[in-house]
């Protein structure tokens, strides 16, 4: 199947949507490179939906514009936009075929019988449902549906791919098996795509690049290892991933954000940059570990050990050290 | 309820595999089945036997209807007329249901009332204000040569054209809300993957809006055609000869030419393409869709209309819509003014308005006499189906599932069969009986008509009533008359009410039976009215139109209060 290998890029100005009194998008301003998958991260009801449709053209925005290869699409029809859209419940057309599902858009754009079976059969295969072309959407399996769906995005060789938490649906070893899938698929197609979820790990997972949302606003937009290590905020750092907010120690004012897996315990934390007294609450094991819950001058404070760190077999109460590097602390101005 | 047996103190465990220890369900469904074995079945028995031969068996009336032209061509009426009056219930129907779809929540409720209301409302009473609107010396007729678009009157009505608004605007409520249900089940996502995909909004309306639509305009198609088919009062009213229907010809060979046999062999002719029709209705939708729309979007977000407005074609639907549901509502909007005019010739808008022909009405014995018989009757026939109908919906929960369909079936046929064959059979049976020109012939033949519609309801609350409900008021100690009281009735009591009022509306608005049934000194209110609209319109015929609308609107409020109240 032979999808160009050039994504479009896409650049979001200032873009705001209010449905009545309630804003959906309050001033949204993103730029998305040829080729990347971007994902766009947040919590239920921040927006992510609202954009997506934004830029599908399924909704009008209030305000501001969306130029995707430098060109304005404000004008341009759905109809014409190019743009692949992979839906949160998939939206396959319930009295048609998986075959006819994928040929769909192919149809639309007035391609010849023979070039639409071909290309058909080139995406079934790319999503390995080769055998599946007959069948209707109500006789596969969620995971089949998810990838007739892909399949049907794909086959129109879209400018950008968009995907609505498209394995919100599905349970955990599908989407783990799925996620690696379109990771692949990702690499070998090159094209931009858009992803919405409220998953963090997925978003981890597959993205370039991740853009956070919270209540119609981007907070930060940068590669997953920067969102993660250098958050901009306490909002940041407590969505992606867990945090410990310890204060700063050494007689500095203020509070500092440690990982768990950076937080050191007992032994490890006798040589430690800074170290603070407190008493275990509870030991929790996990099999790749323990998961360590202590009281630091009334704060919890997570910390992640060995499965044969002694420190995890002490009960609760006893007093332990706990400390970080400082290189591991970070810091925000708010 | 005599029929219940009172258990005290039956053990829980015992009671968890029976809940149907209490009132036995051959006991419930007895009742409904005598009467319907009675009054329906032997009646419609009877003129099968008649159709045949009155000694012997013979086919002479098929014969004769399949060899007299003029017989053939009624059928062939019967039919064309039918099909066009559903082919324009389906297209009108599209426009008004996309409306429905895509206007707010507000306007939605408001189209809602305006398809309910004529609904609801006798067909009598809308044949009736059709023929004031669109008569030679009629509304229409003065607007247009009033505007001087026309100088010579248009014959709307008495000819195909009358017949085909007159059955249109009854029937076509039966397609708009199923197909209002499919547009409210159509998932937004899946037009909106159509057009990302490259559809504009006519391919998007043919390939995917149709085809998903499609079953719930066909579920509606076939009850309009089915009802066609069988109509009575608004072709014989709105039509010329040419547009005499098969219904018609059975009532004319009953009381112009007495010729039992062949009325029998025409209506068995009508009840075979009837249940044809309804057993493959059944067959494809089951019964439920009968009465409810069904649909229901499957976890996406309900078709809608979203922040880019409607495309030219959309703002077209739209206002093909808006002209529909102004079809729809036309008749009562003019009408109901209409009844409070003052002069004596029909007028509208009126020059003044008075209450002067209500007062005439109440004033005149022959339609207050008329009007209470009406009531009278309607109070008897809505107890006894109230009481057929609940025992029969809550025996036929204890049943056996193997026996359910069937009497399900068994049990709905009155609102199948068309009324003009239960008139008819029903004064064969009665007349010897001398029940005939007595309200109790009348009240009897309403109850059959009704009981199908408490059946149905009651059904319905039965199967949202938990079950394990009654199992714990049995299991703490509750017999099954106490059970029954203070834990199945409060649960099920708004279906029997919503049952009550459909039954009160099929009573109160029957024309059919009421011909046949009743003699000059015991007719009813639309009875009177009929024959009042058969001749010629006075302005009394029209405040009876008026008070019947009322009355209709202050059932359908009170329904409404009560489903409020839930
Ligand atoms: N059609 C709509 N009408 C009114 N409010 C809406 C509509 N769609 C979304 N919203 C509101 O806009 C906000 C963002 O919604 P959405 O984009 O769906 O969030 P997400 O996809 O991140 O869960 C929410 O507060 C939601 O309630
Ligand atoms: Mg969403």
């Amino acid at each position: 199947m032979s999808i160009r290998h050039l994504g479009k890029p896409v650049r979001i100005e200032g873009v705001r949507k209010a449905y009545g009194a309630a804003v959906a998008l309050d001033g949204i301003s993103l730029d998305i490179a040829p080729g990347e998958f971007c994902t766009l991260l947040g919590a239920s009801g921040s927006g992510k939906t609202t954009l997506l449709k934004a830029l599908a053209g399924f909704e009008t925005c209030d305000a501001g514009s969306i130029l995707v290869d430098g060109r304005d699409i404000g004008p341009v029809p759905v109809s014409r936009r190019n743009i692949g859209m992979v839906f949160q419940n998939y939206a396959l057309f319930p009295h048609m075929t998986v075959a006819r599902n994928v040929a769909f858009g192919l149809e639309m754009r007035g391609l010849s019988r023979a070039e639409i079976g071909r290309r058909v059969d080139g995406a079934l295969a790319l999503v390995s449902l080769e055998g599946y072309a007959g069948r209707f959407p109500r006789e596969l399996s969620g995971g089949q549906q998810q990838r007739v769906a892909l399949a049907r995005a794909l086959v129109i060789e879209p400018d950008i791919l968009l995907m609505d938490e498209p394995l919100g649906a599905l349970d955990k070893n599908l989407r783990q098996a799925i996620q690696q899938q379109l990771r692949d698929l990702h690499q070998a197609i090159g094209a931009t795509i858009v992803y919405v979820t409220h998953d963090q790990e997925e978003a981890l997972f597959l993205s370039d690049r991740i853009a956070l949302m919270d209540r119609g606003r981007i907070i930060q937009a940068g590669a997953p290892e920067d969102l993660y290590f250098k958050p901009a905020n306490r909002f940041v750092a407590g969505f992606l991933g867990e945090c410990n907010f310890i204060p700063a120690g050494d007689g500095r004012p203020g509070e500092v954000a440690v990982r768990p897996e950076r937080t050191l315990l007992g032994h490890a934390a006798a040589a430690a940059e800074v170290r603070l007294g407190g008493q275990i609450r509870s030991v929790v094991f996990t099999g790749t570990g323990y998961r360590v819950i202590v009281d630091v001058a009334g704060r919890v404070v997570t910390a992640l050990t060995d499965s044969d760190d002694k420190v995890a077999r002490l009960p609760p109460g006893s007093d332990v050290i706990v400390g970080f590097e400082r290189r591991h602390a970070m810091t925000f101005a708010a | 309820m005599a029929a219940a047996h009172i258990q005290n103190g039956a053990g829980y465990g015992r009671m968890l595999g029976r809940p149907a220890a209490g009132l036995p369900g051959w006991l419930g469904i007895l009742p409904y089945g005598l009467v319907l074995l009675a009054v329906f079945a032997v009646p419609v028995l009877f003129l099968l036997r008649l159709a045949f031969g009155d000694a012997g068996f013979s086919l002479a009336h098929f014969i004769r209807i399949a060899e007299v032209p003029i017989y053939r061509s009624v059928l062939l009426t019967t039919l064309s007329i039918s099909g066009m009056t559903t082919v324009l219930a389906v297209v009108m129907s599209y426009p008004l249901a996309y409306l429905m779809a895509t206007v707010s929540p507000r306007v939605r409720s408001i189209l809602v009332v305006v398809v309910l209301l004529p609904f609801w409302t006798s067909a009598l009473v809308r044949t009736t204000a059709w023929i004031i609107l669109l008569q030679g010396n009629g509304v229409l007729n003065r607007i247009l040569m009033g505007t001087g678009l026309t100088s010579e009157p248009i014959t709307f009505v008495y000819n195909l054209s009358g017949v085909l608004i007159g059955m249109t605007h009854v029937l076509m409520p039966f397609v708009v809300l199923p197909l209002y249900a499919a547009f409210r089940g159509l998932d937004l996502a899946t037009v909106q993957a159509a057009e990302g995909l490259g559809a504009g909004p006519w391919t998007v309306f043919r390939r995917i809006v149709l085809p998903l639509t499609a079953p719930g305009a066909m579920a509606g198609a076939m009850i309009v055609f089915m009802n066609a088919i069988g109509y009575y009062i608004t072709p014989a009213l709105m039509g010329g000869p040419a547009q005499t229907m098969i219904a018609q010809m059975i009532a004319d060979n009953i009381t112009r030419e007495l010729n039992w046999g062949f009325a029998a062999a025409l209506s068995t002719v009508l009840l075979a393409a009837t249940l044809l029709i309804f057993v493959i209705f059944q067959r494809i939708f089951g019964l439920e869709r009968l009465m409810a729309g069904g649909g229901g979007t499957r976890g996406g977000e309900a078709f809608r209309l979203t922040s880019r407005g409607r495309t030219s074609g959309g703002i077209l639907t739209a206002a093909c819509g808006l002209l529909v549901a102004l079809f729809l509502i036309a008749p009562i909007l003019i009408v109901f003014p209409m009844s409070l005019g003052s002069s004596p010739f029909l007028s509208f808008p009126p020059t003044d308005y008075s209450l002067r022909w209500y007062a005439n009405f109440f004033a005149t014995s022959k339609w207050l006499d008329a009007f209470l018989r009406s009531l009278q009757v309607a109070g008897l026939s809505v107890t006894a189906s109230v009481v057929l109908g609940t025992l029969a919906a809550i025996g036929l929960s204890r049943t056996g599932r193997r026996w359910r369909p069937l009497l399900e079936t068994v049990f709905v046929l009155p609102m199948i069969v068309p009324v003009i064959i239960l008139a008819v059979g029903l004064y064969y049976l009665f007349a010897p009986l001398g029940l005939v020109g007595t309200i109790w012939g009348l009240a009897i033949g309403h109850t059959v008509l009704a009981t199908p519609f408490v059946f149905i309801t009651v059904r319905a609350a039965l199967k949202a009533f938990d079950t394990n409900l009654e199992l714990a008021a049995r299991g703490l100690g509750a017999g099954w008359v106490t059970m029954f009281r203070r834990v199945m009735l409060p649960a099920i009591l708004p279906g029997i009410l919503a049952g009550a009022i459909f039954a009160f509306i099929t009573s109160f608005d029957d024309v059919v039976l009421a011909l046949f049934l009743t003699n000059i000194r015991t007719r009813t209110l639309p009875k009177l009215m009929y024959e009042g609209v058969a001749h010629e319109i006075d302005p009394t015929i029209i405040a009876a139109a008026g008070l019947i609308i009322l009355v209709t609107i202050a059932v359908l409020a009170i329904n409404l209060l009560l489903s409020r109240r839930r």
